[in-house]
C-alpha cells in the first residue's frame, strides 16, 4: 500500500492521520486540539426569511432592502435566503409523489434560489452579485469591493442529504445552510431576519399568551424540548458542535431598525448563545 | 394563490402557513417512499483500502465488475485514500475548519473516481460529477453501461461539524450510501481490504473474530474502537426508507464481489 514517505516532514498527529484508522476514537480526539483560523472573521451572514419575508413581497422586501442598502458602508453581509410557501406547496407534492427526501433538498433548493435571484435584481444597483455554491471561492472579493453578496440559503446537499428523524421533510434546510456559512468563515455574526421579535414560549401568532425570550442558552433550548421552534432543530444541534460561532441573533425584519441594531451588536430579539465551552477551545480562533 | 394572512402571499398546500419545524407537522409528513432506480448497484471502492494500493488490487475489483456488467447495473463510488489523510494533517496544522477540509478532501475522491472511469472507459462507464448525478444519472445509465461517481458527498463548505475533533464526518462510505438510499437501489455494497467487520481490527488483534450480520443500533452500542466504514452510516441506516441495509466485502479475496451481487451473505451485512 502506498503510504507517505518515514521522511517527509508530517506533524506527530499527520503521522497517526496518513497511517491509522479515520474511525479510531484517539484520532478524532487528536484533531479536537487543533487550533481554529477564521477564514471571514469581520462578515456578518444576515438570512432573509422565506414565508416570514419574501413571500410578503413589497410592503415586507422593500423597507429591508433599504435597510440593506443602509448597513453597506458599514458592515459587510453574505445575505442568504430562505424559501416559503412555494416550497411547502412542493413539498406537499412530491410527499404524495413518493419522491424521496434528496429530491426533496434539489426541489427546495430551487425555491431559496428564486428568492436569492429576485433579492438579487433589487439589490444589483448597488453591485451586489449572486453568488452560487461553487463561486464560493470568489465570495471573498465581492465583499471587499460591494460589502455584500446574496446567496441561496439551503446547502448544497442536492440528492445527499440526509433522511429526517420523524417524516419526510429535509431537517437541514436555510437555516442550517446560512449557520453552516457562518461557522466556516468563523463569521463576526449570525442574524436570522424573521417576522417576530425573536423567540417566545409558545408560538406567538396562535398563542397570545405566550412570552418573549431576549436570551436563551442552546443547552437550555434544548432541554426545554419545545414541540416548535424559531429555527431548524439542525442548526441547535450544530451550534453544541460549532468551533466558531458562540451566538445566532433572532431580529423582526418587519421593525424598521432591528437588522441595524443587530449588526452593530445591540441585544435586539432573541440571542441564542452556546454556555458550555466546546473542549476545543484554546484561545486561538482569531 | 391564496392570500390568508396578512400581508403575506401563499400557495395553497397541506404545508401552507405550517412551521416546518413543528413536531406534529413533521411526523404528519410521515408515507412511503418510492424507489427511483430499484435495479441498480451502488458499488463503493475504497480510496485507501483498495485504490491506494494501485494495479494489484484495483485490477481485479474492475475486472470483476466488467464480468458482471452484463447480469447487474452499477453505479461505482470512488473513496479519496491517503492523500487525504495528508492534507488534513496540512490543513489541521493551518487551523483550517472541518468545511474546508471536507472541500480539500473531495478533490481526492474525484481524482480517484476519475482515474476508475478512464479504466472502465472502453466498457461503456462515464465519470459524473454531482450535478450531473442529480440531472443525468438516470439517463446515462439509460445510454451508457455504468457510472462512477465521487464517493464523497457535496457539502464541502457544507460539510456537517463532527461530534469530535474536526474531521468530515461525511466520506465516501456515507455519500455512495446516500446514493443508493436516494434512488432505492437493489444493493449498496462496500470493497474495503478486510473480510468484513471484527470484534476488534484484525490487522492488530489476532483473536479478533468475524461478525457476518449485525444491526447498526447494535453496532453503535458494541462502541467499537475502529469500525470498517464511517460510524454515520450507522446513523443513516437508522433513518433508512428504502435502502435498509449495506454490505462490506473484501475486494482482494476475487468473487467475493459476484458472490455479493448475486445475493450471497459474503462478508458482512449490517441492517437497519
Amino acid at each position: 500500500m502506498t503510504t507517505i514517505d518515514k521522511n517527509a516532514v508530517l506533524s506527530p498527529l499527520g503521522h497517526q492521520l496518513v497511517e491509522g484508522s479515520l474511525t479510531d476514537a484517539a484520532i478524532m480526539r487528536a484533531t479536537e486540539a487543533t487550533p481554529n483560523f477564521a477564514i471571514l472573521p469581520w462578515v456578518n451572514v444576515v438570512k432573509i426569511g422565506g414565508q416570514s419575508i419574501m413571500d410578503r413581497g413589497r410592503s415586507a422586501v422593500y423597507p429591508l432592502v433599504e435597510e440593506i442598502v443602509a448597513n453597506m458602508a458599514h458592515h459587510k453581509m453574505i445575505l442568504g435566503t430562505g424559501a416559503g410557501t412555494r416550497a411547502r406547496h412542493i413539498y406537499s407534492l412530491a410527499i404524495d409523489l413518493g419522491l424521496p427526501t434528496g429530491v426533496m433538498t434539489v426541489l427546495g433548493t430551487a425555491v431559496a434560489w428564486q428568492n436569492a435571484q429576485m433579492l438579487h435584481y433589487l439589490l444589483a444597483q448597488y453591485g451586489v452579485p449572486f453568488i452560487e455554491p461553487e463561486g464560493f471561492s470568489t465570495l471573498p472579493h465581492y465583499l471587499m469591493e460591494r460589502n455584500a453578496v446574496i446567496c441561496q440559503g439551503m446547502p448544497p446537499y442536492k440528492l445527499w442529504e440526509h433522511n429526517p428523524a420523524t417524516g419526510r421533510i429535509p431537517p437541514q434546510r436555510t437555516d442550517t445552510g446560512c449557520y453552516l456559512i457562518a461557522e466556516v468563515f468563523g463569521a463576526r455574526r449570525m442574524i436570522y431576519v424573521k417576522d417576530e421579535d425573536g423567540l417566545y414560549t409558545a408560538d406567538p401568532k396562535k398563542d397570545p399568551s405566550s412570552q418573549h425570550i431576549p436570551r436563551i442558552s442552546v443547552e437550555e433550548l434544548l432541554a426545554r424540548d419545545y414541540d416548535d421552534l424559531i429555527v431548524e432543530r439542525a442548526v441547535l444541534e450544530m451550534m453544541m458542535r460549532g468551533r466558531n460561532l458562540r451566538e445566532i441573533q433572532f431580529v423582526n425584519g418587519l421593525k424598521p431598525g432591528q437588522l441595524t441594531a443587530a449588526l452593530n451588536g445591540e441585544p435586539v430579539g432573541t440571542i441564542i448563545y452556546r454556555a458550555t465551552s466546546n473542549s476545543s477551545d484554546n484561545g486561538d480562533s482569531k | 394563490m391564496t392570500p390568508t394572512q396578512p400581508g403575506a402571499q401563499h400557495v395553497a398546500s397541506r404545508l401552507m402557513r405550517e412551521s416546518l419545524v413543528d413536531k406534529g407537522v413533521l411526523a404528519s409528513t410521515e408515507s412511503k417512499v418510492t424507489a427511483i432506480l430499484p435495479d441498480v448497484n451502488v458499488i463503493q471502492i475504497g480510496g485507501r483500502s483498495i485504490i491506494d494500493r494501485g494495479r494489484s488490487a484495483l485490477l481485479p475489483v474492475l475486472d470483476e465488475i466488467i464480468a458482471n456488467q452484463a447480469q447487474h447495473r452499477m453505479i461505482i463510488g470512488v473513496g479519496a485514500g491517503v492523500r487525504s489523510r495528508h492534507i488534513f494533517s496540512v490543513g489541521l496544522d493551518l487551523g483550517l475548519p472541518t468545511g474546508a477540509l471536507a472541500t480539500l478532501s473531495a478533490k481526492d475522491s474525484a481524482q480517484n473516481a476519475y482515474m476508475v472511469s478512464c479504466l472502465l472507459a472502453k466498457y461503456g462507464f462515464v465519470y459524473l460529477e454531482a450535478p450531473f448525478v442529480v440531472q443525468l444519472l438516470p439517463a446515462m445509465l439509460a445510454a451508457a453501461r455504468g457510472a462512477v461517481f465521487n464517493g464523497i458527498p457535496p457539502y464541502a463548505l457544507w460539510e456537517h461539524l463532527p461530534a469530535v475533533g474536526k474531521l468530515p464526518p461525511h466520506g465516501s462510505d456515507a455519500g455512495s450510501y446516500l446514493v443508493g438510499e436516494v434512488f432505492g437501489v437493489r444493493k449498496v455494497i462496500f470493497i474495503k481490504d478486510v473480510d468484513g467487520l471484527y470484534t476488534a481490527d484484525p490487522k492488530l488483534d489476532p483473536e479478533a473474530t468475524m461478525i457476518p450480520a449485525i444491526g447498526a443500533a447494535d453496532l453503535l452500542k458494541k462502541n467499537l474502537a475502529t469500525l470498517p466504514i464511517e460510524p454515520i452510516v450507522l446513523e443513516l441506516l437508522g433513518r433508512a426508507k428504502l435502502m435498509r441495509e449495506v454490505q462490506i466485502i473484501n475486494g482482494l479475496t476475487p468473487g467475493n464481489l459476484t458472490r455479493a451481487l448475486a445475493g450471497e451473505a459474503v462478508g458482512t451485512t449490517i441492517h437497519a
